[in-house]
């Protein structure tokens, strides 16, 4: 029976470490270390009761005195000329496209008096759906990043002037361009028309120009591998919606793989037990244990060396079946159980509608994956060449080629636009760059390439421009400014056209035309240009102002089919070749940092990682097996070698899942020009983590060869796993879709145990408000542990970033969690509570296996809002209440910090300031500055030191709607309200309304019989209903 | 055991002196006052000036106590049962009905009554000194320097007692007298005789009532009491704008230029365009010798405006935003919206920033303290009939009176639906602060 599954959330917890249960037996760290503070200024502890007196009088005059002084005299100043458009203290929503990254998924900005303070996504958006991934939510902090450049620089030296710097930047290029030699931008992937015109434009005015694309994270192998079986150098679109069967070869298509919040939706939906078409029943093989990989109904460890074979197996399988030409088998694939065999015949039987994926750069592996897909005849369903995406169209080649071209000498000028290679493709691009006659950076602040190259142009944020884009093939969507530029910098498009000489002339420069009027955004000149690149594509006026308002131009999209012209069988020379031996690295990119281009943003470093739930670090995750032969444990450190770089006291984390024979780290980190969050040589702040860019990550996913050993510092992960602890209470339910298909109410069939109160009878559904009863759900198995949530949440109401050190001492300050457990999957390491001893033992006998194969849930925890609530009994002030909506409300300014209600909540989600985080100079991210705090939400409360928060189901959305119902006299349950958990999540895990309206969503998840509430044993009566997971094992 | 009993006098002295002013059943102006602003009189009454309704002060000698009651509680019933005075009233104001108050009782109405009776006659306008608090706290210095002189008093008393005391234990026993006084310290011996024979606990103590009490009542008057509290405040603004001629000569509507007082929770001071739709022609040239109101040039130069310019451009480059000191600033933690109350809960902007059309310079009325909202939030009745949002808690307090009468807390003074905001959960925490 799954109830007697053991779930644990991390090793200490599961052998009871001595560390671990020491730390739980207090519920915050650390004891006040008063005696610490007190004797560093000289005073003694042993003060005796006159000094007690001293001290009190004194403190009381001091009182006194001090709230004897005048209050200061506050000032307002308002519009001069108020745009029309801007009503204070209303929000204005903009649509526009996300820059974060190359996918390029509609969002909506919500701008509170011309400023953005928050960034979701835009539900006619094809991309994003409505939800937006954690990078794309943090990355409205980079506007307001003081470390941006706030002028252009030349050699180092600030310069305030662009026409001085246009001309001789112009100079140089004249000069290059008639020598004869080359000139290349380097950028990310661009798939914006107007910026493609753009380049365009400066390859006309400079003929020897050649644009170079490449991404920092590679998907060159998959490119390639399409360019020689379609005959276009595209990734397809993918439809996860259409996919019942999905086979996922080391692609964390959740996380970070192509386009992961489109495929998070289209996954979403298809993950619950009753959706249309049955639940999708999902297969990852993968090294290092991934997000998507935590998802996976079946997910079998491997080496990643041996893709290719277990990929031509599959192959066989198919063409077997299908009557087609196998391969000559050089090597089966065989994993325990018969895994590749269980996949391959779940792919068959649902073919047309499956799905098979490889996040390797491998050419080969790709060309399998295609020809396996186009034996099931996946394209034109899941898979679609035609309306292909234009998301990553990055070539390794190409951007060697530059480099070669700079060494040489033939290439005299190189542009980077949105790329660091000095960062992620290794310090020989110092030299490269130095041997250019005229390097250019676009780059916004001064990290590595920025450093190396001779002029930096700072480009704007996304949030300041004007632009375009088309991340599918015919899919076209807008952005748009939605502040005026914070700093001296300019689009990064303007610059082209002005070295070109192509850009439009408007009827004067905007900002030295006279008035206040004037400077608005469609006075920029590159406004004109999309418009009228644009109004040749036959967008109009009025169809331009329709584009604008939805984000997005409708009914372009491209149709037909491409067909599949590869041929596998010719491949099976290439399969032998690559078989590994010996450890090997798994490199991937983190869900948080992803490639590191945001290394600046304290909000990713913040936020856990989905996985390891570690903080502010990268690590080497091993497998339990290689930590027992190391002699590793929790703490120390690891120094591994890899790709001719080695790094010495490399933090270690043993990760459940990691695959026996190889260990995992991510790339993103060790950046040393990112400034004061993420690091800066220059600046004196310590690098976070280490570069595994320079050990041959990006380029390649899987690094072979990797020697290992034990290093000899120790070092204190910032792991956010296995705080708050919940004392091995049922917390989380599972079944699996045969049991649930049975009865619904599979794996969830426990009664509530305690029935006795010490409230008088309190039920809001009868005595509360008539208006409304607020409740929340959450489906365990449409969640899939992003963590958007928790960046959303935090910007939304204005958490502090505490930093690495004080999450160490777990007082991270998050309203919402998720709490990852593991249980082991194999039936003989199987623990139920009662095995305890015998999985001690198991270990104790070098038997690892079990390791491998755990399974994982994902649990969204914030505050229940219990309506017999045990944090509302024990505050000594009443700061804490409940409301007549079921709300349980945190009263700040009534707050003295008691911490009883901490103490007392069942669920850990209540959280204390032990610091003024805000103007706090030892908190160095964000609220500490002027420009930083302008993310700041008006209406949320800034919390100051020794009061208590946590949840509160975002009551300034509710009190909002409210409103807005009253002010148009409607009726409650036209009342719209969405927390933002749920405005951001991805895969629409989270429901949140009004329990009094029948018709809501939440009350119809109410009455569904998978939910549960968390501990509704001890009769609090929570107001949040989760759904149990169901897992797709046997269906 | 003398100076034991001394201690206990002591004691006796300061209790009694202490001792609480007796509550009376007496009509008591304060009762009035809270009264007079739960109910909102305010809103249609001024003291000294005639508004909606008529000038209050000095009602009591025109009619009687008899009367008034029977008016301000139920003035409909009063002139149906056909009192000349009433109806005569009535006709007096155009037939615009006072509205009813039966929620008073007999002895509340006195309470106002007493309140209009003494309340303090108006210094001069509305106006006060800049930057000065508006409240007079020359009462409660009178009461703290009686206190001293009662102190004093007890003192000199006691220590009369003392000496006298003293002066038989001297002739009783002299050298043991003498010996008790060559052991007095020397900051003793510096004093006043009378002060060094005193034991050094009663002076202590004394010298703590005496400065000490004192000081506490003031600090509690000004620091804890009235933290933040700027009931009155009346700061000199960039511009002498007057909502006096505005608002009141001109009578010009509250929301033409605090424009977003129904769609935002901010009713936000105007842009200096929305001034412009007007003095770009109103310059007042004639007062000023063909010169533009020294005023008015403020918003001009504020916006760098060329009269002479083309449409569009004559505003330039040197703008010089206008800094208004902000009169009314609520503390961080507290969540307020206009729109919630101008256009859901309907009040009229006077309600909580006083007689604004008479002010010259604009001052803050109310002290915009938390007792202060909860008490509106308590005694106002909302418009639940007419907004569809408030059906289903119309329809619950129309079921309440249906079963309770008029026990239920809905039932209102005219026998309908009567809905405050506290009913409706207006006094939970997270209404306000998040």
């Amino acid at each position: 029976m799954s109830n007697n599954i053991k779930y644990w959330r991390g090793e200490e917890e599961l052998n009871r470490d001595a560390r671990f249960l020491a730390s739980q037996k207090n519920e915050f760290n650390e004891s006040l270390p008063l005696d610490e503070v007190l004797s560093e200024d000289g005073f003694e502890m042993n003060s005796n009761r006159r000094d007690f007196l001293k001290y009190f009088g004194f403190s009381v005059t001091a009182v006194t005195l001090a709230a004897c002084y005048k209050t200061n005299v506050r000032h307002a100043v308002p519009y001069l000329v108020k745009p029309e458009e801007v009503t204070p203290g209303v929000a204005n929503y903009y649509r526009s496209t996300c820059g974060a990254c190359s996918v390029g998924c509609g969002i909506e900005v919500k701008v509170r008096e011309g400023r953005p303070i928050k960034v979701d996504g835009s539900r006619d958006s094809a991309i994003s759906g409505g939800g937006l991934c954690a990078m794309g939510q943090a990355s409205i902090l980079s506007l307001y990043d003081t470390e941006r450049l706030a002028n252009p620089l030349h050699l180092g030296a600030e310069s305030k002037d662009w026409s001085e710097l246009d001309a001789s930047i112009k100079a140089k290029l004249d000069s290059i361009s008639t020598s004869g030699k080359g000139i290349a931008i380097v950028s990310g992937t661009v798939h914006s028309p107007s910026t493609l015109k753009s380049i365009a434009d400066f390859t006309a005015a400079y003929p020897g120009t050649k644009h170079v694309m490449y991404d920092a994270v590679s998907y060159s192998g998959m490119l390639d591998a399409n360019l020689a079986d379609f005959g276009t150098r595209a990734i397809p679109s993918y439809d996860f919606s259409k996919a019942n069967v999905i086979v996922s070869f080391a692609a964390d298509f959740l996380g970070t793989w192509v386009s992961p919040v489109e495929f998070a939706k289209a996954y979403g939906a298809k993950r619950r037990p009753d959706a249309e078409g049955g639940m999708n029943q999902h297969f990852q093989f993968e090294s290092a244990l991934s997000m998507t990989g935590t998802n996976a109904d079946h997910r079998f460890p491997m080496k990643m060396s041996e893709e290719r074979v277990y990929l031509s197996s599959l192959y066989n399988y198919m063409a077997q079946k299908a009557g087609a030409t196998q391969m000559p088998v050089v090597k089966q694939g065989e994993l325990a159980g018969n895994a590749l065999k269980s996949a391959a015949e779940a792919l068959w039987n649902a073919k047309g509608s499956s799905l098979v994926i490889s996040g390797s750069n491998d050419k080969v592996c790709q060309q399998l994956v295609n020809a396996i897909n186009a034996l099931l005849g996946n394209y034109g369903s899941t898979l679609n060449m035609a309306q292909y995406s234009k998301q990553h169209q990055g070539s390794d080649a190409d951007l060697e080629a530059v480099k070669k071209g700079l060494n040489d000498k033939t290439i005299g000028a190189v542009i980077f636009y949105g790329t660091n290679p000095v960062y992620n493709r290794g310090q020989e691009w110092t030299a490269a760059i130095a041997s250019a006659e005229l390097s250019i950076s676009f780059a916004s602040n001064k990290e590595e390439t920025a450093t190396a190259c001779q002029y930096v142009c700072p480009d704007n944020h996304y949030l300041e421009s004007w632009g375009d884009a088309e991340p599918h093939n015919g899919l076209f969507q807008l952005s748009q400014p939605t502040i005026t530029n914070v700093f001296n910098t300019r689009q990064a498009q303007v610059s082209l056209l002005t070295w070109a000489g192509a850009l439009p002339q408007t009827d004067a420069d905007p900002f030295a035309k006279k008035g206040i009027l004037s400077q608005k955004f469609e006075a920029a000149p590159y406004y004109l240009y999309v418009v009228n690149n644009w109004k040749s594509q036959g967008i109009g006026a009025d169809a331009w102002t329709k584009a604008l308002e939805m984000g997005l131009i409708s009914g372009t999209s491209a149709a037909g089919n491409t067909a599949y012209l590869g041929n596998a069988v010719a491949l099976a020379s290439e399969v032998s070749s690559k078989a590994g031996s010996g450890l090997e690295m798994a490199v991937y990119s983190g869900v948080g940092v992803r490639d590191g281009a945001h290394g600046n943003n304290p909000w990713l470093h913040e936020m856990p990682d989905p996985v390891s739930k570690v903080t502010w670090d990268n690590y080497v995750a091993l497998p339990k097996s290689l930590a027992a032969e190391l002699g590793i444990k929790e703490r120390d450190t690891v120094n591994i070698k890899a790709g001719g770089v080695e790094y010495q006291n490399v933090p270690a984390l043993v990760q459940p899942g990691q695959a026996n024979g190889t260990v995992a780290m991510a790339v993103g980190y060790g950046r040393t020009a990112a400034g004061k969050v993420g690091g800066s040589v220059e600046k004196g702040f310590d690098t976070i983590g280490f570069n595994a860019f320079a050990m041959g990550g990006g380029v390649s996913s899987t690094l072979t060869g990797v020697e290992i050993s034990k290093g000899e510092a120790t070092y204190h992960l910032a792991q956010t796993q296995t705080h708050h602890s919940i004392e091995g209470r049922d917390i989380v339910r599972e079944t699996t879709l045969g049991e649930y298909k049975k009865n619904p109410k599979a794996g969830n069939d426990k009664a509530a145990t305690h029935v006795y109160t010490i409230w008088e009878k309190r039920d809001y559904r009868k005595d509360g408000s008539p208006n409304h009863l607020w409740g929340m759900a959450i489906d365990l198995n449409a969640c899939t542990g992003c963590g958007s949530c928790v960046v959303s949440c935090s910007i939304e109401n204005n958490v502090p970033v505490v930093g690495r050190d004080e999450i160490r001492l777990r007082r991270e300050m998050h309203w919402i969690r998720i709490d990852r457990y593991y249980s082991f999957v194999s039936a003989e390491a199987s623990m139920t509570r009662e095995d305890d001893v015998k999985a001690a033992d198991a270990s104790n006998k070098g038997e690892y296996s079990h390791w491998e194969n755990v399974q994982v849930i994902h649990q969204p925890m914030m505050c229940q809002h219990c309506a017999q609530a045990p944090c509302e009994t024990v505050c000594p002030v009443l700061a804490t209440t409940h409301s007549s909506e079921g709300l349980n409300q945190m009263t700040y300014n009534r707050c003295i910090g008691t911490k009883y209600c901490g103490n007392n909540c069942p669920y850990k989600v209540r959280r204390f300031n032990w610091f003024r985080y805000n103007d706090n100079d030892a908190f160095d991210f964000h609220f500490n500055n002027p420009l930083g705090k302008m993310v700041i939400n008006p209406d949320v409360t800034v919390r100051t030191r020794g009061v208590m928060e946590k949840c509160s189901f975002c009551v300034q959305r509710i009190q909002e709607g409210k409103l807005k119902a009253k002010r148009d006299g409607k009726s409650p349950n036209d009342v719209q309200v969405e927390t933002a958990c749920q405005r951001a999540c991805p895969s629409n895990a989270i429901v949140f309304g009004d329990l009094h309206n029948p018709e809501s969503e939440i009350s119809k998840l109410y009455r569904n019989e998978r939910g549960f509430r968390v501990l509704d044993e001890i009769n609090v009566q929570s107001s949040v209903t989760y759904m149990t997971k169901v897992r797709n094992t046997n269906a | 055991m003398i100076i034991k009993h001394l201690k206990g006098w002591a004691l006796l002295a300061i209790l009694a002196v202490s001792a609480p002013v007796i509550a009376q059943d007496a009509p008591s102006a304060e009762e009035g006052k809270k009264l007079y602003e739960a109910n909102n009189c305010g809103s249609c009454h001024a003291l000294d000036k005639k508004v909606v309704g008529p000038a209050l002060r000095g009602v009591t000698d025109r009619r009687s106590e008899e009367w008034l009651i029977q008016w301000i509680r139920n003035n409909e019933k009063f002139r149906k049962s056909g009192d000349a005075d009433a109806i005569a009233l009535y006709e007096e104001y155009g037939g615009a009905a006072m509205n009813i108050f039966e929620n008073l009782n007999p002895d509340q109405v006195k309470h106002i009554l007493e309140y209009i009776k003494t309340a303090p006659a108006p210094t001069q306008e509305v106006a006060v000194t800049p930057g000065q608090p508006a409240e007079d706290n020359s009462n409660s210095i009178y009461i703290l320097l009686i206190l001293v002189a009662v102190f004093g008093v007890v003192l000199m008393v006691l220590s009369k007692v003392k000496n006298s005391l003293l002066r038989v234990a001297a002739e009783q026993d002299p050298e043991a007298y003498a010996e008790q006084m060559s052991k007095l310290p020397m900051w003793k011996r510096l004093l006043p005789k009378k002060l060094a024979n005193m034991n050094t606990t009663v002076l202590s103590l004394f010298v703590t009532l005496i400065i000490g009490l004192p000081m506490a009542g003031y600090g509690y008057k000004f620091s804890i009491s009235e933290v933040g509290v700027q009931k009155g405040y009346a700061p000199e603004q960039p511009i002498a704008f007057s909502h006096k001629l505005h608002a009141g000569d001109l009578n010009l509507n509250c929301r033409y230029c605090h424009s977003t007082v129904e769609e935002s929770k901010s009713a936000s001071i105007p842009a200096l365009n929305t001034c412009m739709n007007c003095h770009k022609g109103v310059q007042l040239t004639e007062k000023y010798n063909g010169n533009v109101s020294p005023e008015i040039q403020k918003i001009y130069d504020a916006l760098d405006y060329d009269p002479e310019a083309k449409p569009g451009e004559e505003y330039g480059n040197n703008p010089k935003p206008i800094r208004w000191v902000r009169i009314h600033n609520l503390p961080d933690h507290a969540y307020f919206n206009h729109s919630q109350h101008v256009k859901v809960g309907k009040l009229e902007c006077q309600t909580c920033h006083g007689p604004i059309e008479q002010m010259e310079r604009v001052q803050q009325w109310n002290t915009l303290q938390m007792g202060w909202c909860i008490d509106c939030h308590r005694n106002t009745g909302i418009d639940a009939a007419n907004n569809n949002y408030y059906a289903a808690l119309h329809a619950k307090a129309a079921g309440d009176i249906e079963n309770n009468g008029n026990n239920s807390q809905y039932f209102g003074p005219d026998g309908k639906v009567r809905i405050t905001p506290a009913m409706n959960g207006g006094l939970e925490c997270a209404k306000c602060h998040y």
